[in-house]
């Protein structure tokens, strides 16, 4: 009983400080910082765990969004089955398309994803206008019927439910991490060819990976979908493209809880600074160089130590850190 | 049957849109070849090279004199943040060096949008004159733009292959620590081809500011394509990203002959047919394995 306790309690706790942000903060901030840390979740895993970053996550994105849209504009009119149909886009398109990307080289990784973004956003917008009806975007908030028990035509049930299905995620991830899987996520992430002498496919290993991140944010991006009763290309706009990259770095690379911190840092930081100034671009850059010279914690990585050293009163060991290795 | 006159002028369309990816990726790959670095923030002194065009020509009247002042800053700029940002960071692996420079893109665009504001600008072509090649009119500034780019190419060939310095760098990207270990001074090199890199995309930003107009986000806005420029031609090629450019200004400006949504999707299928075949490239080494 403890024991489970001890592996709850950090999430517990997490999602009770989260429950707060409801209480204090405008609806549609705590809705969008929700649907914020689901979008950051998958590239955290990415970045952190297996080691690839990829600046083309707004392409699963536009995967997810555009299943619900189709059936909730053309087809159905239940949102859960949307939600559904969005998560299976998800696995299904990544599935094809990372038996290509994960054989390449990191760095290329992230170009060929960026171009995937790119290729999507005018397939959208040009090629398929007359399904999608291009720039206008799918309308599709009348089309919602309302279910019994959480109704994700009102935001606050919305909230509920992307709350839910964050804290849902997140023991996931927290799961993985403990597993043999897990472990061997960070195994490819810093010595391959270990790997391969123990026996494992790398190839494998990443291909999971690299479904299991893309449909989550597949998954984030149906939420998105139904939240806003509408989608268009813009959200998967090359500008876009580095978003969940940024908020990963700015919550802390491979920690559990940077996502979320890194989501109410950037929408926070997004809102409020707009209202000052009209190019929080600036900002933002800025810390995002700041955070990499200062050792790329982040803001959860930082405060991580401190925290547990005053509320545990031992010290700890940081978490896993991508330590810039030198280069052989 | 295609009218020629139209294929004439897309295929010289091809050849001066061809010839700002090569200027631009040229640096990125030089970058890339010899400090191992993705250098997304070449896009950054591209847009300065553009502003630089414009606010120059508005002052003085003259387009060329602010390509060249474009071409300047954009050099000084990237000398500045080599100094100050890239210098500390060459030894980190390329995860660490992307987001970093993508940071400074991202904070860049944000301080154009601050000096410049958001609305786009125009800047009139330096010669409208016209030249007639097979019964077609062809504008001669786009033959220029071509020109300069492959006298550019020539200039970096004859550098690398007939200077001390150029060599050192050729050397460079074969072994780093093997040039280091004869006494010569590796980061001397780092800088010298980071300021070449960011004075070509400099270039490349005043010789397009007058073909399209120019607005903040133009950087992000060619981004994917000159990233699909250097991985067509293979990362730390520059030969093949001469060859790789040329063939992305033709599939996008034929491609748009035959039909014009698939101008900006050609590109990347050609990309992913080509990474499918040969997954480091036209002319990407093998070496260069993770």
């Amino acid at each position: 009983m403890v024991k489970v306790f001890k592996w709850w309690w950090g999430i517990l706790l997490a999602f009770f400080l989260l429950a707060l942000v409801r209480v204090f903060l405008p609806l549609p901030f705590a809705n969008e910082i929700m649907i914020f840390s689901i979008y950051t979740m998958g590239c955290s895993f990415l970045l952190g765990r297996v080691g690839f970053i990829s600046f083309g996550q707004p392409a699963y994105l536009a995967v997810g969004a555009y299943a619900t849209a189709f059936y909730l504009f053309y087809f159905g009119t239940n949102p859960y089955i949307g939600i559904l149909l969005g998560i299976l886009a998800g696995l299904v398109v990544s599935a094809i398309i990372g038996t290509f990307f994960v054989r390449l080289r990191s760095d290329y990784f992230a170009l060929v994803n960026l171009a995937l973004a790119v290729i999507i956003f005018y397939l959208m917008e040009k090629v398929l206008a007359k399904i999608t009806h291009g720039d206008n975007g799918l309308w599709f908030l009348a089309n919602m019927s309302s279910t019994p028990v959480l109704d994700l035509g009102k935001p606050s049930h919305f909230f509920v439910f992307s709350f839910l299905v964050a804290l849902a995620l997140w023991a996931f991830y927290k799961y993985l991490d403990d597993t043999i899987y897990g472990a061997c996520c960070l195994a490819t992430k810093t010595n391959e060819d270990k790997l391969k002498f123990l026996g494992y496919s790398n190839f494998r290993i990443r291909w999971m990976a690299f479904i299991i991140a893309n449909a989550t944010t597949a998954l984030a991006g149906s939420l998105y979908a139904v939240y806003l009763g509408f989608v268009s290309p813009a959200i998967t706009h090359p500008a876009r493209a580095a978003d969940p990259v940024v908020v990963t770095i700015l919550g802390g690379v491979g920690t559990l809880y940077g996502p979320i911190v890194g989501a109410i840092a950037y929408t926070g930081m997004k809102d409020l600074l707009s209202g000052f100034i009209a190019n929080w671009e600036l900002f933002i850059g800025l810390v995002l160089i700041f955070i990499m010279l200062a050792g790329e914690k982040g803001i959860w990585g930082t405060l991580e130590p401190i925290l547990k050293k005053a509320f545990l009163k031992k010290n700890v060991s940081p978490g896993v850190q991508d330590s810039g290795e030198k280069r052989g | 049957m295609m009218n020629v006159q139209l294929l004439i002028s897309g295929v010289i369309f091809g050849l001066s849109i061809g010839s700002v990816y090569f200027l631009l990726a040229i640096g990125l790959s030089l970058c890339f070849g010899l400090m191992r670095i993705i250098s997304m923030d070449q896009l950054l002194y591209y847009s300065v090279g553009a502003y630089l065009t414009y606010t120059i020509h508005v002052v003085t009247g003259n387009t060329w004199l602010g390509v060249l002042g474009g071409m300047i800053t954009a050099g000084l700029v990237s000398f500045a943040v080599e100094r100050f940002v890239f210098f500390r960071i060459y030894e980190r692996d390329i995860t660490f060096t992307m987001i970093t420079s993508f940071g400074i893109l991202f904070a860049g665009v944000g301080a154009i949008k601050y000096i410049w504001g958001l609305i786009p600008r125009p800047v009139p072509i330096p010669i409208n004159a016209q030249v007639l090649i097979l019964g077609t009119e062809v504008p001669v500034y786009r033959l220029i733009v071509v020109g300069i780019s492959l006298l550019v190419y020539l200039g970096i060939w004859l550098f690398l292959n007939r200077t001390i310095t150029g060599k050192a760098i050729r050397a460079g990207i074969e072994d780093v620590e093997h040039v280091e270990g004869l006494g010569i001074n590796v980061y001397g090199l780092f800088t010298i081809t980071f300021i070449i890199a960011g004075s070509l995309s400099g270039l490349a930003g005043g010789l397009h500011a007058s073909l399209i107009m120019v607005d903040p986000q133009m950087g992000l806005e060619v981004l994917a394509f000159v990233f699909m420029v250097v991985i067509i031609g293979g990362l730390g090629s520059i030969k093949g990203t001469l060859a790789s450019a040329f063939i992305v200004g033709q599939v996008i400006s034929l491609g748009s002959l035959v039909y014009a949504p698939l101008a900006q999707m050609a590109p990347f299928a050609t990309m992913l047919l080509i990474l499918l075949i040969k997954p480091t490239g036209l002319y990407g080494s093998r070496l260069l394995k993770r």
